[in-house]
């Protein structure tokens, strides 16, 4: 029977130049799927406790979703994996594009680097064979020149994963990049691919992708584009902000449907929020101390969702993506073509720093995809310096002159391509908030704010009190794409798995901040969920619709040829996420340690704007958390008996 | 399953020059082979061989076809949900993404680019969703 994976995984020790065969089980994917779960499995397995996340021990995986290329939709997302630089915990990062059909049509469903390479190589593969080949001529170029170069030199179809000079400098906050400025920008794995001196993966293979039953496969598929086809009458862009301001102030709310929510992706793509969230208290401000008054309509309006249309020539659709979030953009002073910024980096780069020039954003956003550098942390750890020079923590002796004030456009270039060229204090800022607040001291450490030392994504925990959960007890810490409130409402996960609460159809919106379990409850269904879905290489806007809509269980089982329940497949993300969690105990890891910080908890809660009062009991949420999983609710750390049961050894 | 080469072979190499997945071996003038693990079974070694020396997956023979007259992918564009499966399961990468968008809207659309390469297996067909590509025989001109 045709299968979804390949059953194969690719081995590279870059210290040996050793490229080994492995054969996995069927009874891997049936526990663990492929993504991010064989990345867990295979990581947990062979990485010693302990090891040096920079050092040969660690080991980096490029990981295919298990529906990728079986014929479902939205499933074209890719994981890497490796112990994180940033936090020392579980690190993943995932990324659409192109890339995940490109590993498992090599015939592998991962591929994993161990090692360091005495000189800088790259690997690639054709056709069945694979290489290590010198990349001396390619170390130092952007990720961008470098795909170019590579494309040039193995054929336009090659799918290419490459550092840019952000990982080769080891920045903690580096990623890896694909399909010309995307990027799997997080927990820092660019800094492990540079400290193994890998510079790029090209993978050019033609290897069919099978389903057990393609006709059902074809049929889910076309029961989810119908609904991703369904066309919502919207308004125009600026009309949002005025949306954003009657959240802010309704008492009420009603669980969302995430058609609506797909329906603005399709038009304008992520960015189509951005004036809705600062108004409605989502979106952080000012180094998470500002609110919607900082930045009000009049300076947002100038990245208003339609501002950004404007520059758009045509729609982007990742592999397997009928909704098209994505788009390319001629913008101003821009050479050529550029990604269109997504929601995180413009409010990252917008209005963390009160920048409100949109096309000192374009610029940026194409300035760290070249140098393959996380746009989040990279607007975040900037935002954090310019707090710590309005405050006298630094100087402009500190800074080389530069006048870092608040919205300072100029300013925050500079000091971003400092960061990139790890020059003077750029180099003291580009490995995160919390390694720069230790070096600089002067009490700069109340001035970060990250989760584990990952800098937060722009979704404000104090808003959506889902967000604080998932950035503070995740394996992963400071990931914004696992779960919250809203999310949970969209997935509308009840309809297909019994036993979780439903929404009430209208609710006082004081009640999403009571906590209680049926809130953990909801998140630790996120966490199972997100972490299927990540095993699958399943897009989270593609899930927005509904788990009726998008049919990711009936997916699974019609690719596969199994027959498990919805309540079976929630026990998969629930041992992959406890397995990430056996992973970070097995380094170390204190889980408490991780919890986001005050700043961005409420701890002292803002005085006004759309969060004034609000406070969110990280530790209370914790423990029902734990719980729901069978961890110790007191300290994080998975049961004997919860291992023994989910199979982990 | 895989296709294999029969005995009739004369190692005249169409085979393997037309094979996007390299996977027919096979020295000039001698019989050629098929690794089995590396076969895709997109067919262009059977309707490229002269001699009537490949047989399929089922064991049927195959038949030579003029290339000219392969079959090539049309695009339904209406029932296209622009998810680029066909693209990326084309083995020879002769169908491309628009850098422009359609005539309505902002939505890209797949494309032959090259039909010169194009093998006719009809894997972008296959795995259409939407059934939004037929092969038919490419129009004279």
């Amino acid at each position: 029977m045709p299968k979804p994976y390949m059953g194969k995984i690719l081995m590279v020790d870059l210290s040996s130049h050793t490229l080994t065969e492995e054969v996995i089980p069927d009874a891997v994917y049936e526990q663990y799927l492929s993504g991010m779960g064989l990345g867990a499995y295979i990581l947990y397995n062979r990485i010693p406790a302990g090891a040096d996340p920079l050092g040969p021990e660690n080991i980096l995986g490029f990981c295919s979703g298990l529906l990728t290329g079986s014929g479902s939709l939205f499933s074209g997302r890719w994981t890497l994996t490796g112990k994180s630089p940033l936090t020392g915990c579980w690190g993943d990062a995932n990324c659409g594009g192109t890339f995940s059909p490109a590993i498992k049509r090599c015939g592998y469903d991962a591929i994993f680097f161990s090692g360091i390479s005495d000189t800088p190589v790259y690997l690639y593969i054709k056709n069945g064979t694979a290489t290590l080949r010198d990349a001396t001529d390619l170390w130092g170029e952007d990720a961008i020149a470098t795909e170019e170069r590579l494309g040039a030199r193995h054929g336009l179809k090659a799918g290419i994963a490459v550092i840019g000079p952000a990982g080769e400098k080891l920045s903690l906050i580096s990623g890896v990049c694909t399909d010309r400025g995307r990027i799997a920008a997080r927990s820092g794995l660019g800094a492990v691919m540079g400290s193994k001196k890998l510079k790029a993966v090209v993978l050019d293979g033609v290897k069919r992708i099978g389903a057990a039953d393609p006709a059902a496969m074809k049929r889910l598929s076309r029961h989810c584009s119908k609904w991703v086809g369904f066309n919502l009458p919207l308004t125009p862009g600026s009309v949002f902000a005025r949306v954003g301001s009657f959240l802010r102030i309704t008492p009420v709310l009603f669980p969302q449907d995430g058609l609506l929510y797909t329906n603005i992706l399709k038009k304008w793509g992520t960015g189509g929020m951005n004036q809705a969230s600062i108004e409605m208290g989502d979106a952080p401000l000012k180094n998470w101390e500002g609110t919607n008054r900082d930045f009000p309509i009049a300076k947002s309006r100038k990245i208003n969702p339609d501002r950004i249309l404007e520059t758009e020539i045509v729609k982007y659709h990742c592999y397997s993506c009928p909704l098209g979030c994505g788009g390319t953009c001629a913008a101003k002073g821009m050479p050529g073509h550029t990604h269109k910024p997504e929601y995180e980096s413009i409010l990252a780069l917008g209005g963390l720093c009160m920048n409100e020039d949109l096309d000192s954003i374009y610029y940026l956003n194409e300035l760290l995809n070249r140098a393959g550098m996380d746009t989040i942390s990279a607007g975040a750890t900037a935002a954090f310096a310019i707090e710590c020079f309005e405050k006298g923590v630094l100087t402009k002796e500190d800074t080389d002159g530069l006048e870092l004030k608040w919205g300072n456009t100029e300013a925050t270039v500079a000091l971003i391509k400092k960061m990139i060229r790890r020059e003077g204090l750029g180099d003291v800022l580009a490995d995160g908030t919390k390694i720069a607040a230790a070096k600089i001291g002067k009490g700069a450490e109340a001035f970060t704010v990250h989760a584990g030392g990952q800098e937060p994504a722009m979704h404000d925990g104090r808003n959506d009190p889902g967000f604080n959960i998932h950035y503070s007890l995740e394996p992963t810490p400071g990931r914004h794409t696992l779960g919250a409130h809203l999310y949970y409402e969209m997935f509308q996960l009840w309809k297909r798995v019994k036993g979780l609460p439903k929404p009430k159809p209208l609710f006082a919106k004081s009640s999403k901040y009571r906590i209680d379990a049926e809130k953990a409850a909801m998140a630790a269904a996120c966490s199972r969920f997100m972490s299927l879905a990540n095993g699958a290489g399943m897009c989270m806007f593609g899930l927005f619709l509904g788990a009726k809509r998008t049919p990711t269980f009936d997916w699974l089982n019609a690719a596969t040829g199994w027959t498990l329940s919805p309540e079976d497949y929630m026990v998969v993300g629930e041992r992959i996420q406890t397995l990430k969690q056996a992973f970070n105990v097995k380094h170390g890891i204190e889980p408490k340690n991780n919890f986001i910080s005050a700043r961005a908890q409420g701890t002292v809660p803002q005085r006004e704007g759309a969060n004034k009062g609000r406070s969110v009991d990280v530790e209370k949420l914790a423990c029902d958390y734990w719980t729901q999983f069978g961890w110790d609710p007191d300290t994080g750390k998975p049961k004997d008996e919860t291992l023994r049961k989910l199979g982990i050894s | 399953m895989a296709y294999t080469i029969t005995e009739k072979c004369n190692g005249c190499g169409a085979c393997a020059r037309v094979c996007p997945a390299d996977a027919i071996t096979g020295e000039k003038k001698k019989l050629h082979v098929i690794a089995a693990a590396q076969c895709i079974e997109c067919g262009a070694c059977g309707r490229s061989c002269p001699h009537a020396s490949v047989l399929d997956a089922t064991g049927t023979l195959c038949g030579l076809i003029k290339r000219s007259e392969w079959l090539k992918p049309a695009f339904i564009i209406k029932s296209c949900i622009a998810c680029g499966i066909c693209v990326d399961t084309c083995p020879v990468g002769c169908l491309a993404m628009s850098d422009l968008p359609r005539d309505k809207g902002v939505a890209p659309y797949p494309y032959l680019q090259a039909a010169k390469a194009c093998i006719g297996c009809g894997f972008c067909s296959h795995d259409c969703p939407t059934d939004a590509l037929v092969m038919q025989k490419p129009a004279k001109s």
